[in-house]
C-alpha cells in the first residue's frame, strides 16, 4: 500500500526545478477561467524560478555525480530517479531560460485568445515534460518524458482544435512520435535484458560486456526514437505540418527544445555509441541526409514558418551528424546556439505574422524593414547566426561540426555540410529579401500594422470596434534578450580544447568515434574559408534572384509564377507523405475494414452460425413432441414408467 | 395377526393406477389434482408397509415429507387453476396449451 | 467480513426490488453506498486471513472459502468496487431501479469470482455473473431482437460448462477443490492425461471469457448493446476473469500443461493483438472501437501470462487493473457522449470540445491511458509486460507486440479527435458540459489511472499468493529445460 514517494536523500533543489512547472500547469489549469491573462505571468514566473534554481545549482551539477533525487521503485531493477549532471543541466538551462522568455512573449502573442489560460497550462506542462526527459536518471524515465513532450506538442499543435488542418497535423505528429517511442521501448527491453536495470549508470557500467550486435540493436532502437522526435528523414514529415500551432509553440517546442531531444538522447548514450562505429556511421549519414533534404525543401517554401521549419530540420541534421561522427561537444554546442537563434527567428516571424493579421505567406509581405525596424534587426541577426556568418554564434558551432566530420574521417559528410551551409545562406537570405525589401504586397492597411489582430476565438472587440492589444514591449523584450546569446554564445568555444565549453563537459562523452579513415590533410582555417566561400555564394545568388532592384520590381507576378514552376518532387516534399500513406496507412485501414466487414461477420461468425443451425434443427425436431397437452405429457410419463418397469421385470426374470 | 406385505402392495398398486388413469383421462384439473393425491397416498402406503416390514422408522419420516409436499403441491396447483380460470374463463386442460412448441 | 463483499451486494440487489419503482434516486444512492462501502471494506481487509466454511465433503471436499490476500484478488476487487461505484453514480437508464439491482447482483457475483479460493465456488460465481448481463441485454437492449443476448449467453455458457466439468473432474481426481492459492507443492500430483484435459477445460472457458481470437465475436456486439454503466464494469472486470483464472489456476495448478499449450496461446495472443488493433482502426461506433481495442490489449496479457516471466506476470496484473480503469473510464465517457448527442457514431460526432471542455479533458486522460502514454497506467503495464517478454527470450514476439502500440495511438486519437475536435457540427444538439456529479464519478478513475501510472510497484508486489504462482512457473521452466 506504499503509494507515497520514497524521498530519501533527494535534492530539494532538483525536485523543485522539476516540479515547479508542473505545479504551474496544474494551478493554471484549475484556476484558468479566473486567471485569464494573469495565467501568462504566473506561468512565466514558475518557469523562470525553475531557471533561477537551475542556474544556482550550476556548480553542484558540474561535479562528478551531479545532483540526484531517487523517486519511486516499481520492482527489481525498475528504480526511478532524477539526476542533474553537466549534460542535463545544459538542456535544463535552455528549456527553462529560453522557455521562460518564450512564455513572456506568448503573453503578448496570445493576448486576445479566449483560451489563453489553457495555452499556458499546456506550455508549463511542456516544460515539465521536457525536464522529465532530460533529468531522468534511467531510460524508462526518459521515455516517460519523451512521451509527455510528444503529448504536450500534440496539444499545442492542435491548440486551435476547431481548425481541421491543425487537428490532422497534431495527430500526425503524435502517431509518428509514438512510432519513435517503440524504438526506445525496444532499446529499454534490450538494456534491461542484458543488465537487469534501467538506470543509465548500470547500463553504461556494463556496456563493455555487451556483444557488438546487441549494442547495434540498442542503438538502432534509440535512433528510431531520435529520428521521430528530431524529424530526421524519413520521419520528418510531421515537422512542417506542426507549424499549424501558435508561433511561440513553434519557437519553443519545434525549434529550440523538443526537436533536439534526439541529440540529447545520442549524447546521453554516448558510451554505447562509442562502442559501435556502425551505429555512429548510421547516425551521421541519416543526419547528413536530413541536413541536405531540409535545406533543399527550404528553398521551395513560401510560408515563412515552413521555411523556418525546414531550416530547423536541416540544422538538427547538423547536430545529429555532429554527435554521429563523435563530435559530441560540437553537436551539443550547435543545439545550444541553435536554441537561441532559431527561437529568435521564430519569435521574429511571430512579430511579423502578428502584425500582418495572421499572414504567413512571404509573397504577401515585402518592404517591411521600414515599418518594423526592430523585427528586421532581430531577423537579420538570427539569419546571420544560422548561416554561420563569422562572429555570430552559429559560425562557431556549425564550423566545428563540419570540420570535425572531416577530422573523424568522413570527407563526404564534410562536403555535404559545407554545401548545405551554402544552400542555407541562399534560402535564408531569400526569405529575408522577399519579406523585408521591395514594396509591400499584402492588403493590411498601414495604420493597422503592428496592432494585434483579432485572432480566431479572440475576446470580442470592444463595441466601438477598437481591438485590445498587448503592450509592444511584452513581445519585443524577449526577442531583444535573445539577440545577446544569438551573437555571443559561440564565444564559449574560443580556445579549442581548453575553452570553457570543452572544459565544462570534461570526459562526459568519453572517447571514441575516431573512425580510422585518413583525414584530408587540411587545417581548420582552410575548411572555414571553404565554407565561407559557399555561404557567400549562397547570399549572392539570393541577392541576384530576390534582392536587387530589378528583381524586386514586378515581384508579385514573378513570385506567383515561380510557385507554378516548382518541381513537383519538391512541392510534394519528396513524396514521403504519399509513400507512408500508400505503404502503411492505407493497407492498415484496408485490413481493418476487411476484418470488420468480412472476416468477423462472414468467416468467424459463420462457423458459429453453423453450430447454431445444427442446434436449431435438433430443436425443430424435438419441438414436435411439445404438444402442450398436459394429458399427453402424463401419458408419456406413464408409458416411460411402464418401459422402466418392464425392463426391470425382464432383468428380474433373466436372473 | 400380521397382514402379509403383498396385500399392502397390491392395494397400493391398485390405488396408484386409479390415480394414473384419472390423470390421463380426465380434463378437469381438479379431478387431476385429486388423482395425483391418490398416487401420493398409494406411495405413502407402500413406504409405510416396507418401513414396518424392515422395522425402520425412516419410512414414517418420509411419509411426513410426502404429506407436506403433497399439501404444497395442492396449494400451488389450485392457485394455478384459479389463475388459468381468470385468464381463460374455463379450466379445460386440453385447451390450456400455451406452452406448445 | 470478506464474505460480506459477496453476500451484501447480491442480497441488496435482490432487496432493491422492494424499493418503489419511482424512488430511483434512493435505489441509486443505496447502490452507490454499497459499492463504495465494499471498496472501503476491501481496503480494510488488505492481507486479512481467509475465511472458510465447509460446504461439501462428498464426492470431494469443497469449501465456501474466500480470501483477498495482497495480490491480484485484492487489486481487482478494488478496481471492481471502485468502477462499479463510479458507474452507478452516473446511471441514467429507463427502469433505473431494476437496472441498478442487476448491477449490484453483478457486483457481488464478480467479486465472488475474484475472491473464491475454491474451484467449485469459483465456477458457481463464474456462471452467476452471466445472469445479470444476460437479463440486462434482454431487457435494456436498444434493438428488438435478443440475438446479442443469446450470443453472449451461449458463448459464455459453453465456456461455463467446460469450466464446471473441469472443476468436477479436478475435484474427483484430487479429492478437494479448495486449492486456489495454496502452495502447489502441498498438492498431490495428478496424472498428465487428467491434467491435460482438466486444464484444457479451464483454458477453453478462460479463452472465451477473455476473449481470445477467434472466440471473440460475442464481445463487440455485447459491448455495443449493453448500457454504458454495465459495459463499463463488464469490460473492466468481467473480461479479466479469464486472465485471472489463467494466473491463479492455470499457472499454479497446471504449469506443465500451460507450457505445452503456450505456443498456441502465443500465436492466438499475437493474432488478437494485431487483429483487434486493425479492426479498431475502422469502426464507426465508438463502443466497438473500445471493444476491439480490448481484444488487442487483452492479447498482450495472454502473452505475458504464457511467457512465464515473473516480471511479465507482475506486469500482467498491473495491466489487468490498468485496462479495467481506462476501459471503465472510456465506456463511461462514451455513455456521457451518447447521452448528450444521441449517437456514438464517429461519422456523426465532432467539435464537442469547445462546449464540453471537462468531458474532453476526461476523455483525453482515459484515451491517453489506453494508448499507452508514458506516465499513465497503461504504459506501466505495457512496459513491464514487454520487458518481461523480451527478458524471457521472446524477442520477435516482443517486436510484433510493439506494432499495435502505434496503431493504438492512431485509433485512440481518431476517437478522441473525431468526437472533440474539428468544427462544431450544426446538426448535433447543444448540451451542457459534465455536471459536478458526472465529474466526481470520473475523478476517482482518473486519479487511479495517474497513481497507478506513477507507481505500479504495490500491484506487482509478489505476496505469498502470487509467489507460489511465480515459483510454479519457475519450477516448470526448469522441468521443461531438463526434458
Amino acid at each position: 500500500m506504499n503509494l507515497a514517494f520514497a524521498m530519501t536523500a533527494a535534492s530539494p533543489a532538483l525536485l523543485s526545478i522539476w516540479l515547479l512547472p508542473l505545479v504551474g500547469a496544474i494551478v493554471i489549469w484549475t484556476l484558468g477561467p479566473q486567471l485569464r491573462r494573469n495565467a501568462g505571468y504566473l506561468g512565466s514566473a514558475f518557469v523562470l524560478v525553475s531557471f533561477a534554481l537551475a542556474l544556482a545549482n550550476f556548480g553542484a551539477a558540474g561535479n562528478a555525480t551531479g545532483l540526484r533525487a531517487p523517486l519511486v521503485t516499481w520492482g527489481p531493477g525498475f528504480a526511478f530517479g532524477l539526476q542533474l549532471d553537466a549534460l542535463s543541466l545544459l538542456w535544463t538551462l535552455v528549456i527553462t531560460g529560453v522557455g521562460g522568455l518564450i512564455h513572456i512573449y506568448s503573453i503578448g502573442y496570445m493576448w486576445t485568445d479566449r483560451a489563453i489560460a489553457r495555452f499556458f497550462a499546456y506550455l508549463n506542462f511542456f516544460v515539465f515534460s521536457m525536464l522529465t526527459l532530460v533529468l531522468a536518471d534511467n531510460v524508462v524515465g526518459l521515455l516517460v518524458g519523451w512521451g509527455l513532450v510528444g503529448l504536450a506538442s500534440y496539444f499545442l499543435i492542435g491548440f486551435w482544435f476547431y481548425k481541421p488542418t491543425a487537428v490532422a497535423a497534431a495527430r500526425k505528429a503524435f502517431v509518428i512520435n509514438v512510432f519513435g517511442d517503440i524504438g526506445i521501448m525496444f532499446a529499454i527491453f534490450a538494456c534491461y535484458a542484458a543488465t537487469g536495470s534501467i538506470a543509465f549508470s548500470d547500463i553504461f557500467a556494463k556496456a563493455g560486456t555487451f556483444s557488438e550486435p546487441l549494442v547495434l540493436a540498442i542503438c538502432i532502437g534509440l535512433f528510431i526514437g531520435a529520428m521521430a522526435k528530431s524529424a530526421q528523414v524519413p520521419l520528418h514529415t510531421w515537422l512542417p505540418d506542426a507549424m499549424e500551432g501558435p508561433t511561440p509553440v513553434s519557437a519553443l517546442i519545434h525549434a529550440a527544445t523538443m526537436v533536439t531531444a534526439g541529440v540529447y538522447l545520442i549524447a546521453r548514450f554516448a558510451p554505447l555509441w562509442n562502442l559501435s562505429p556502425t551505429a555512429q556511421e548510421m547516425v551521421a549519414v541519416v543526419g547528413a541526409i536530413t541536413m541536405v533534404t531540409g535545406a533543399i525543401l527550404g528553398m521551395a517554401q513560401w510560408d515563412i514558418k515552413r521555411i523556418l521549419a525546414c531550416s530547423t530540420m536541416s540544422q538538427i541534421g547538423y547536430m545529429i551528424m555532429g554527435v554521429g561522427v563523435g563530435a559530441y561537444q560540437a553537436g551539443v554546442l550547435h543545439f545550444f546556439t541553435h536554441a537561441f537563434f532559431k527561437a529568435q527567428l521564430f519569435l521574429g516571424a511571430g512579430l511579423i505574422i502578428h502584425a500582418l493579421g495572421d499572414e504567413q505567406d512571404v509573397r504577401k509581405m515585402g518592404g517591411l524593414y521600414r515599418k518594423m525596424p526592430f523585427t528586421f534587426a532581430a531577423m537579420l541577426t538570427g539569419t546571420l547566426a544560422i548561416i554561420g556568418f563569422p562572429f555570430f554564434s552559429g559560425f562557431y558551432s556549425k564550423d566545428a561540426i563540419i570540420y570535425e566530420a572531416l577530422e573523424h574521417g568522413h570527407p563526404i559528410l564534410f562536403f555535404a555540410g559545407a554545401l548545405t551551409a551554402g544552400i542555407t545562406a541562399y534560402y535564408m537570405f531569400r526569405m529575408l529579401f522577399v519579406t523585408f525589401f521591395g514594396s509591400y504586397r499584402g492588403d493590411v492597411p498601414d495604420a493597422m500594422l503592428a496592432i494585434a489582430p483579432p485572432v480566431p476565438g479572440a475576446y470580442a472587440a470592444h463595441d466601438d470596434g477598437h481591438v485590445e492589444h498587448a503592450p509592444t514591449w511584452l513581445m519585443q523584450a524577449p526577442v531583444a534578450v535573445l539577440m545577446v546569446p544569438t551573437v555571443i554564445a559561440g564565444y564559449l568555444t574560443i580556445g579549442g580544447e581548453s575553452s570553457p565549453w570543452y572544459r565544462y563537459f570534461g570526459t562526459l562523452f568519453g572517447h571514441g568515434g575516431n573512425v580510422a579513415g585518413v583525414p584530408l590533410a587540411i587545417p581548420e582555417w582552410a575548411s572555414t574559408i571553404f565554407v565561407l566561400v559557399l555561404v557567400t555564394l549562397g547570399i549572392v545568388v539570393a541577392y541576384l534572384r530576390y534582392g536587387n532592384p530589378p528583381a524586386l520590381i514586378g515581384a508579385v507576378d514573378r513570385l506567383r509564377g515561380e510557385a507554378l514552376k516548382m518541381p513537383p518532387v519538391l512541392a510534394h516534399a519528396f513524396y514521403v507523405d504519399a509513400l507512408i500513406a500508400t505503404a502503411i496507412v492505407r493497407p492498415a485501414n484496408a485490413l481493418g475494414g476487411a476484418i470488420s466487414r468480412y472476416v468477423d461477420p462472414h468467416v468467424i461468425d459463420a462457423g458459429v452460425r453453423d453450430v447454431a443451425w445444427v442446434a436449431g434443427m435438433l430443436g425443430a425436431l424435438f419441438r414436435a413432441l411439445q404438444t402442450g397437452l398436459v394429458r399427453a405429457y402424463a401419458l408419456t410419463i406413464v408409458v416411460g414408467a411402464a418401459c422402466f418397469i418392464a425392463y426391470f421385470a425382464y432383468l428380474g426374470t433373466a436372473r | 395377526m400380521p397382514v402379509d406385505i403383498a396385500n399392502y402392495i397390491s392395494l397400493s398398486t391398485v390405488i396408484f393406477f386409479i390415480g394414473v388413469i384419472g390423470v390421463v383421462t380426465r380434463r378437469n384439473p381438479l379431478i387431476v389434482l385429486m388423482s395425483i393425491e391418490l398416487m401420493f397416498n398409494a406411495a405413502n402406503l407402500a413406504i409405510v408397509a416396507f418401513s414396518k416390514l424392515w422395522g425402520n422408522n425412516a419410512g414414517h419420516i418420509f411419509v411426513f415429507l410426502v404429506v407436506t409436499v403433497a399439501a404444497a403441491e395442492a396449494a400451488i396447483g389450485l392457485a394455478i387453476v384459479v389463475q388459468v380460470f381468470r385468464r381463460a374463463k374455463h379450466v379445460d386442460l386440453d385447451e390450456v396449451a400455451g406452452l406448445r412448441g | 467480513m470478506i464474505a460480506a463483499l459477496v453476500v451484501v451486494p447480491i442480497l441488496a440487489g435482490l432487496a432493491l426490488y422492494l424499493v418503489p419503482r419511482s424512488a430511483e434516486h434512493l435505489a441509486k444512492w443505496i447502490a452507490v453506498a454499497i459499492a463504495f462501502g465494499a471498496f472501503a471494506l476491501a481496503i480494510s481487509q488488505y492481507g486479512a486471513p481467509d475465511e472458510s466454511l465447509r460446504w461439501l465433503s462428498r464426492p470431494f471436499a469443497a469449501n465456501f472459502h474466500v480470501g483477498l490476500g495482497k495480490g491480484p484478488s485484492f487489486w481487482i476487487v478494488l478496481l471492481l468496487t471502485l468502477s462499479t461505484g463510479c458507474a452507478l453514480m452516473v446511471t441514467r437508464v429507463p427502469r433505473a431501479r431494476d437496472f441498478i439491482a442487476q448491477m449490484l447482483v453483478l457486483l457481488g457475483a464478480m467479486t465472488g469470482v475474484f475472491i473464491a479460493r475454491d474451484l467449485l465456488l469459483f465456477a458457481l460465481f463464474w456462471d452467476l455473473m452471466l445472469i445479470p448481463v444476460f437479463i440486462t441485454l434482454v431487457a435494456w437492449s436498444p434493438t428488438k431482437s435478443n440475438a446479442t443476448a443469446w450470443k453472449y449467453l451461449v458463448y459464455n455458457l459453453v465456456g461455463g460448462l467446460a469450466l464446471l466439468l473441469a472443476t468436477a473432474a479436478y475435484g474427483i481426481v484430487q479429492g478437494t477443490t479448495d486449492v486456489i492459492g495454496v502452495d502447489p507443492k502441498s498438492l498431490a500430483t495428478i496424472s498428465d492425461t487428467w491434467a491435460l484435459w482438466i486444464c484444457l477445460g479451464f483454458g477453453f472457458a478462460f479463452f472465451i471469457k477473455t476473449p481470445v481470437w477467434p472466440l471473440h465475436t460475442w464481445m463487440p456486439d455485447t459491448y455495443a448493446d449493453l448500457p454504458a454503466p454495465m459495459v463499463a464494469i463488464v469490460s473492466a472486470v468481467q473480461s479479466k476473469a479469464g486472465l485471472y483464472g489463467f494466473i491463479v489456476i492455470g499457472l499454479a495448478l497446471f504449469p506443465g500443461v500451460m507450457h505445452a499449450i503456450a505456443p498456441v496461446a502465443f500465436v492466438l495472443g499475437l493474432i488478437a493483438l494485431v487483429y483487434g488493433a486493425l479492426a479498431a482502426l475502422v469502426q464507426d461506433d465508438i463502443k466497438r472501437v473500445v471493444a476491439y481495442s480490448s481484444l488487442s490489449h487483452l492479447g498482450l496479457i495472454i502473452l505475458a501470462i504464457f511467457s512465464f516471466s515473473p516480471i511479465a506476470i507482475g506486469g500482467a496484473v498491473v495491466y489487468i487493473v490498468a485496462h479495467g480503469l481506462f476501459s471503465a473510464g472510456l465506456f463511461m465517457t462514451v455513455g456521457e457522449i451518447e447521452l448528450r448527442e444521441d449517437t456514438r457514431l464517429l461519422s456523426r460526432l465532432g467539435g464537442l470540445g469547445g462546449r464540453n471542455p471537462k468531458l474532453a479533458g476526461g476523455l483525453t486522460i482515459v484515451a491517453l491511458a489506453a494508448l499507452g502514454l508514458p506516465g499513465l497506467c497503461g504504459f506501466a503495464g505495457e512496459i513491464l509486460i514487454l520487458t518481461g517478454l523480451y527478458r524471457a527470450g521472446f524477442v520477435w514476439q516482443t517486436v510484433v507486440a510493439l506494432v499495435p502500440v502505434v496503431i493504438a495511438a492512431a485509433y485512440m486519437l481518431r476517437v478522441f479527435q473525431g468526437v472533440m475536435h474539428g468544427p462544431e457540427h450544426d446538426d448535433l444538439p447543444e448540451r451542457e458540459d459534465l455536471s459536478l456529479l458526472e465529474g466526481l464519478a470520473l475523478a476517482p478513475l482518473v486519479i487511479a489511472i495517474v497513481l497507478l501510472g506513477i507507481n505500479p510497484g504495490p500491484v506487482t508486489h509478489l505476496d505469498t499468493f502470487t509467489r507460489s504462482v511465480a515459483a510454479a512457473s519457475a519450477q516448470s521452466t526448469l522441468a521443461i529445460l531438463k526434458k
